[in-house]
């Protein structure tokens, strides 16, 4: 019998999307790629191939790389694991709470990036709730400057901000777990550390690691936190930002974005060799 | 005793999900309470109710075109994104399952990088290389980049429980591909397109940092916020952010009713 084609069986459906991949995307990105070996002259970008760009974001930004990647890393793993025990909790704790639970923190996943900074600028300024707070149980007798203008304080926002995003891959994952699975490795002798090592994170291994992997590079390359409720916590977006609001230094920008994103990358690599490694029975 | 601390254990994980769960409320249920707060300070205790905030917020100058802007904008976006997201993922639905997790994989990179990269690397390639005019045309093909994977991953994961036999047998039976689509596919798929469709309105929605190094010259609402909040610090901001969160918390909300998507 004669089989008809139906939509689907026809690749060029996928040109528009390609397209819009490409064109708006990968071009862009690759162009950005090219001048970050370009060099400036008197505020005039030149074709060139130099490498001083990326020997510059070395030696001129050594400090900042250092500390953004180590807040990244803080924030990849304390958004991480919030994530798996909530999802974990949700998942095999809290009964018929599951939906609610899942429910809240899918609908706050796109309440506002801008507007979620500003709530913790609001929430932790000197005239803030928490100081407020802090103030009336007795725990301090002065408003504390430093809730504010902190790392702290980028950690806490960052984290608010990347928590649903980390929560939905490994929530997902973990819907394949049966809780009768787990029970009957716990009837079975199972300990506590046993089923979480031996069942659950294997199955959302890929969870963490796509929540480990977003929440480290969105960080990495954040500027709009650091700056609002970051005071001197120097991280890399503000300077890469920077070489375009102010500097007009394209080619820098450009060789530090990628600096950044290649050791960002290397590192959640390392990330993934140790958890595999770790996971092997 | 070991059934008490099992028990124990249990009420522990409970009391740590609703805590997590105020952690991720609380702030911004604190943005839409001060909104409507008389005191010009975002502080406690609340001193009465006022619509003061919001009616300063409507004379202002620069608010309306910005609300005209992002309404357009991610108009375009959420019907564009979904046409070729829904192209695309009836492509990959019928593909080897591992290639099609290849092709994935690759068309979600966006949502993985930082925002200013892809912002700055389409602003740079715009005006230098292809000497494109900023404004919103691209502002929608930035925000298109970021919504796309989004509306092919839920609309992929949909058409894996998806009954191929009745789409071949309507082609049998001698209804061109579009009018099988139209007909079959789409009424079965509807929920979940109206879905996609709503998640990719308020990613647009919420983007600040692509829409500002794309847009060139005026605002959207993200836009204005980060400008007011620069400048000043009374609960006017609560009352655009109040719009923000109604604005993209609602079709997110919307989205997750009709889709009756979990995960």
């Amino acid at each position: 019998m004669l089989k008809r084609p139906a939509w689907g069986h026809q690749n060029w459906l996928l040109m528009p999307a390609a397209l819009i991949f490409l064109g708006a995307f990968a071009a862009p990105l690759l162009y950005f790629l090219v001048i970050s070996f370009w060099s400036v002259r008197a505020r005039i970008m030149r074709a060139d191939f130099t490498l001083k760009n990326y020997v510059a974001t070395w030696s001129d930004y050594y400090d900042a790389m250092g500390g953004t990647l180590l807040i990244a890393l803080a924030i990849g793993a304390l958004t991480t694991l919030l994530a798996l025990s909530f999802a974990y909790a949700i998942r095999f704790k809290c009964g018929r709470f599951e939906t609610p639970l899942l429910f809240l923190a899918l609908i706050t996943l796109f309440g506002g990036y801008l507007v979620k900074i500003y709530a913790w600028k609001s929430i932790l300024g000197r005239e803030g709730i928490l100081n407020q707070f802090l103030l009336w149980t007795g725990t301090i007798d002065q408003p504390l400057d430093a809730l504010l203008y902190s790392v702290n304080a980028v950690v806490i926002t960052l984290t608010y901000f990347l928590l649903p995003f980390a929560i939905l891959p490994i929530y997902g994952n973990l819907r394949a777990i049966r809780p009768a699975t787990i029970e009957a490795a716990r009837d079975l002798g199972a300990g506590r550390w046993a089923v979480l090592r031996d069942i659950v994170i294997p199955q959302c291994e890929k969870g963490i690691v796509i929540a480990f992997t977003f929440a480290f590079l969105i960080t990495a390359g954040d500027y709009v936190t650091p700056r609002f409720v970051g005071g001197g916590a120097a991280m890399m977006g503000h300077f890469i930002e920077l070489q375009f609001s102010l500097g007009f230094n394209w080619p820098m920008g450009s060789a530090m974005a990628f600096t950044v994103m290649a050791v960002s990358l290397a590192l959640v690599m390392i990330f993934r060799g140790l958890l595999r490694r770790g996971l092997q029975p | 005793m070991n059934r008490l601390t099992g028990q124990l254990g249990d009420l522990g994980w409970r009391v740590f999900a609703l805590l997590t769960a105020a952690f991720m409320a609380v702030p911004l249920v604190l943005v839409v309470l001060f909104s409507f707060n008389q005191s010009a300070l975002t502080s406690l205790p609340l001193t009465g109710f006022t619509l003061d905030w919001y009616r300063k917020l409507f004379s202002l100058g620069a608010f309306w075109p910005a609300l005209w802007n992002s309404l357009i904008v991610a108009g375009f976006v959420a019907i564009l994104s979904v046409a070729v997201g829904t192209m695309a993922a009836m492509v990959l639905a019928r593909m080897a399952s591992r290639r099609a997790e290849v092709l994935i994989g690759i068309i979600s990179i966006p949502m993985m990088l930082p925002a200013l990269i892809i912002g700055v690397a389409m602003m740079s390639c715009f005006v230098r290389l292809i000497d494109l005019p900023l404004g919103l045309p691209t502002v929608i093909l930035g925000h298109l980049v970021i919504a796309q994977p989004f509306v092919i991953l839920i609309v992929f994961s949909r058409l894996a429980t998806f009954d191929w036999a009745v789409v071949d047998s309507a082609r049998d039976l001698g209804a061109s591909p579009l009018h099988a689509f139209m007909t079959v596919t789409l009424p079965i798929i509807r929920p979940t397109i109206i879905g996609a469709a709503l998640i990719a309105l308020s990613i647009s929605l919420d983007d600040f940092v692509i829409t500002f190094f794309t847009i060139g010259a005026g605002n959207t609402l993200p836009t204005l916020v980060w400008g007011m909040v620069r400048t000043s610090l009374d609960p006017t901001i609560n009352a655009i952010a109040t719009l923000l969160i109604l604005l993209s918390v609602g079709s997110t909300f919307l989205a997750l009713r009709v889709s009756s998507y979990r995960g």
